[in-house]
């Protein structure tokens, strides 16, 4: 199923002083539009956070199921709540975009596009050092291996690593983590801060 | 396609081409801007980190090598208003020992000029665009200016909690001049102090671009083309004058735009790539580049974050995300024994979410779910911006891997010598110093990977063309209908945050290039 970003209404634009008069002060946001993550289910266009998506059980777009389950565990083991927020939802629908409409921290963390090839690697990467650790796929891990794990890679200290260097990995994953779950409104509301925005993402997203 | 020739090119919508877009449109120039990235306007600025990442680079990559490379997507813009469009808008200035650090200290270079040639258009900046600050204050280091068109911004707990701690170290703070309204300004509001700054304020509090001399630009009839990627400048068969530009427009068209004039104002990394891409027969190790200097002596600050955590709730949530003090106790050259270079010292800025995890990377986890709830409360920050010397090393070359259009890629070579890790370590433990002295519970200085932050350098001015690219206007020594606006052009880059400087250079190029019309039209 397709899914789309969503761009602002080019009918709403606003320039320079216009847009001055008519966005003015906060909480007074008159015809901005903001942009939201479209999922198309059933057909129709539904707009959603990535954590209603996965309640949904929206499918990826281009991840596998055991990369999607892969990028929750880890995603839940560096920030608790990740996977309910939909870390593997979120990243799916962010690869499957032009990098230019990327959202992902990726970009500030100077990944190469296509990000899909990034988190492939990372992913196989992972699952390489916990065979070679514990021996099994790091989401059959119990949790408390999959800490120890986490943090050999955040150290870059697991032996014959290939792929993406873990501490890259560690922190493009741990960033994503820290988006869906506390970069969102509720995410600031959970923390008890003031979001205060001039003009709020649409969905709370 | 071939486009009918006008006066001016500016190939970069950001700070310095907005400025050269303005002079000139309003001096009756028929100037057109060509901007690789998206049109961007007010109300796509929305208050979000995650959105806000839609205004970062992604365009052709620079590739980044070094011992230090250089955080260029978080540095860079992408789209009309460019980089300025998610800046901070912290307002310092250079001060006079920046422009003669040769012959003071005999290292790096002097500017072709001094400080008293830029000060009048850093006045002349501030009552452009409004500048909020305490001039009087700041002139305990520097020379007297005009006032600040507006007083000082609002301070906030997580500024003023620092005070304590910075008298007790001798370093006196003042209110940090910012390119924000404390005030309504030239009607535009007063500034509400919610720290989405860095994701483009969207309400014309803060100068961007857009709002400033991009908007008097477009009002004085400048077009602007969004999604046109320059891949070359052109030359007469002589070399002896620019003909125009070469770009690939939102189609992926090929067009030429011919013009009297070009103007590179597309940021440090990109106008070499540029330059060395346009070499000819008559220059062929690139345009402007007789001096070999093309891409050399790149330039970066180093950032040393101090963080604290203080039993009081320090209303980290308000305020701007550029600071609300700020000091040059510590920029004289020698100022750290056995160090040498400028540190310029700030502290008190609202943190997003985003601030609150990188405060402590390691963390992972329950316990990272701890820390959050507790920084969101109490975590309050000390920066110190410290200067490195020009090292021909640091430079950008063409790659043989290719963008989309053919044009090979550029890469950034940088790597900080031992004396700039040496001052970062100085600035690291002057900050520890002021966080406990300001009686925070748990201090702790940001190590691991020096972070970097501007660009500078690259097409460097000077007197000549065999010891530098432009002179101090940013015109090419070698062909005088090219010229060159930015941080590029900075020989030596100080420590304090360059966008001012930006904005004064170009505003003294442009006005140059207005007065010297007959000498440079064809």
């Amino acid at each position: 199923m397709p899914l789309k970003l969503l761009r602002i209404s080019q009918k709403k634009k606003l320039r320079g002083e216009k847009a001055m008069a008519n966005i003015g002060r906060r909480g007074f946001v008159k015809g901005a539009t903001a942009s939201a993550l479209a999922f198309t289910v059933g057909g129709a266009e539904v707009i959603m956070s990535a954590g209603q998506a996965r309640a949904k059980g929206v499918p990826f777009r281009l991840l596998d199921a055991h990369q999607g389950e892969t990028l929750e565990a880890l995603g839940e083991t560096l920030v608790p709540q990740a996977r309910e927020a939909g870390i593997a939802h979120f990243i799916d629908h962010q690869i499957s975009v032009p990098p230019q409409e990327s959202l992902l921290q990726a970009r500030i963390f100077n990944v190469r596009p296509p990000f899909a090839d990034f988190y492939r690697a990372a992913i196989k990467a992972v699952d390489s050092g916990s065979n070679k650790m514990f021996g099994r796929d790091f989401t059959q891990l119990p949790a408390v291996d999959q800490r120890q794990l986490v943090d050999s890679m955040r150290q870059n200290k697991i032996e014959g690593w290939t792929g993406p260097p873990g501490a890259l990995v560690y922190a493009v994953l741990r960033a994503d983590a820290v988006d869906v779950v506390y970069g969102t409104m509720e995410g600031y509301e959970a923390l008890g801060i003031p979001y205060m925005a001039h003009i709020p993402p649409e969905k709370r997203w | 396609m071939t486009n009918e020739k006008v006066d001016v090119v500016i190939v970069g919508a950001g700070a310095s081409g907005s400025v050269y877009a303005s002079v000139l449109a309003k001096a009756g120039k028929k100037v057109v801007l060509l901007e690789a990235g998206p049109d961007w306007e007010l109300s796509d600025l929305i208050s979000s980190e995650i959105w806000g990442r839609r205004i970062k680079p992604a365009g052709a990559p620079i590739l980044l090598e070094g011992k230090n490379p250089m955080g260029y997507a978080a540095q860079a813009g992408w789209g009309v208003g460019g980089a300025a469009l998610h800046y901070y808008a912290n307002f310092p200035r250079l001060l006079p020992t920046d422009f003669r650090v040769k012959s003071e200290h005999n290292r790096a270079h002097d500017w072709p000029i001094s400080y008293e040639d830029v000060a009048p258009f850093y006045d002349k900046v501030a009552r452009e665009i409004g500048v909020s600050g305490d001039a009087k204050a700041e002139q305990r280091w520097r020379p007297a200016g005009e006032n600040y068109p507006m007083p000082p911004m609002k301070t906030f707990r997580n500024g003023d909690i620092f005070l304590k701690g910075f008298e007790a170290t001798g370093i006196p703070m003042v209110p940090a001049p910012v390119g924000m309204n404390s005030v309504e300004f030239n009607g535009r509001p007063a500034c509400l102090y919610d720290g989405w700054c860095h994701v483009g304020c969207p309400i014309g509090a803060l100068g961007n671009p857009q709002i400033t001399y991009l908007g008097d630009a477009r009002k004085a009839g400048a077009e602007v083309r969004a999604l046109c990627t320059v891949t070359r400048v052109l030359t007469n068969q002589a070399g002896t004058r620019i003909t125009g530009v070469e770009y690939y427009d939102g189609k992926h068209e090929k067009q030429i735009q011919e013009a009297s004039v070009v103007v590179l104002a597309a940021w440090s990394a990109q106008n070499p790539r540029l330059l060395l891409n346009s070499a000819t027969d008559k220059h062929a190790q690139g345009l402007s580049n007789a001096s070999g200097l093309v891409g050399k002596f790149m330039m970066s600050h180093h950032v040393a974050s101090t963080w604290a955590m203080f039993d009081e709730d320090v209303q980290n949530h308000l305020g701007t995300i550029a600071v609300q003090y700020m000091s040059y106790e510590h920029y004289p050259k020698t100022s750290y024994q056995g160090v040498f270079g400028s540190s310029f010292i700030v502290a008190g800025f609202a943190l997003k979410t985003t601030d609150l995890a990188i405060s402590r990377p390691d963390l992972f986890g329950p316990v990272l779910a701890d820390y959050m709830k507790r920084a969101a409360r109490n975590l309050a920050g000390i920066k110190a911006f410290g200067e490195e010397q020009p090292n021909i090393e640091n430079r950008v070359e063409l790659t043989s891997a290719k963008d989309e259009f053919g044009m090979p890629l550029g890469k950034l070579i940088h790597s900080f010598d031992e004396n700039a890790v040496a001052l970062w370590n100085a600035n690291l433990e002057m900050g520890l110093k002021v966080a406990k002295a300001s009686g925070a519970k748990e201090a702790w200085s940001a190590r691991g990977a020096i972070p970097t932050s501007h660009l500078l350098g690259g097409t460097i001015m000077g007197t000549s063309a065999t010891n530098s690219v432009v002179n101090s206007y940013g015109q090419s020594h070698e062909i005088p209908n090219l010229w060159i606006a930015g941080p590029g052009i900075f020989p030596t880059e100080g420590a304090s945050n360059p966008t001012y400087t930006i904005f004064a250079l170009s505003q003294r190029g442009a006005e140059r290039m207005a007065s010297q019309w007959g000498t440079l039209a064809n």
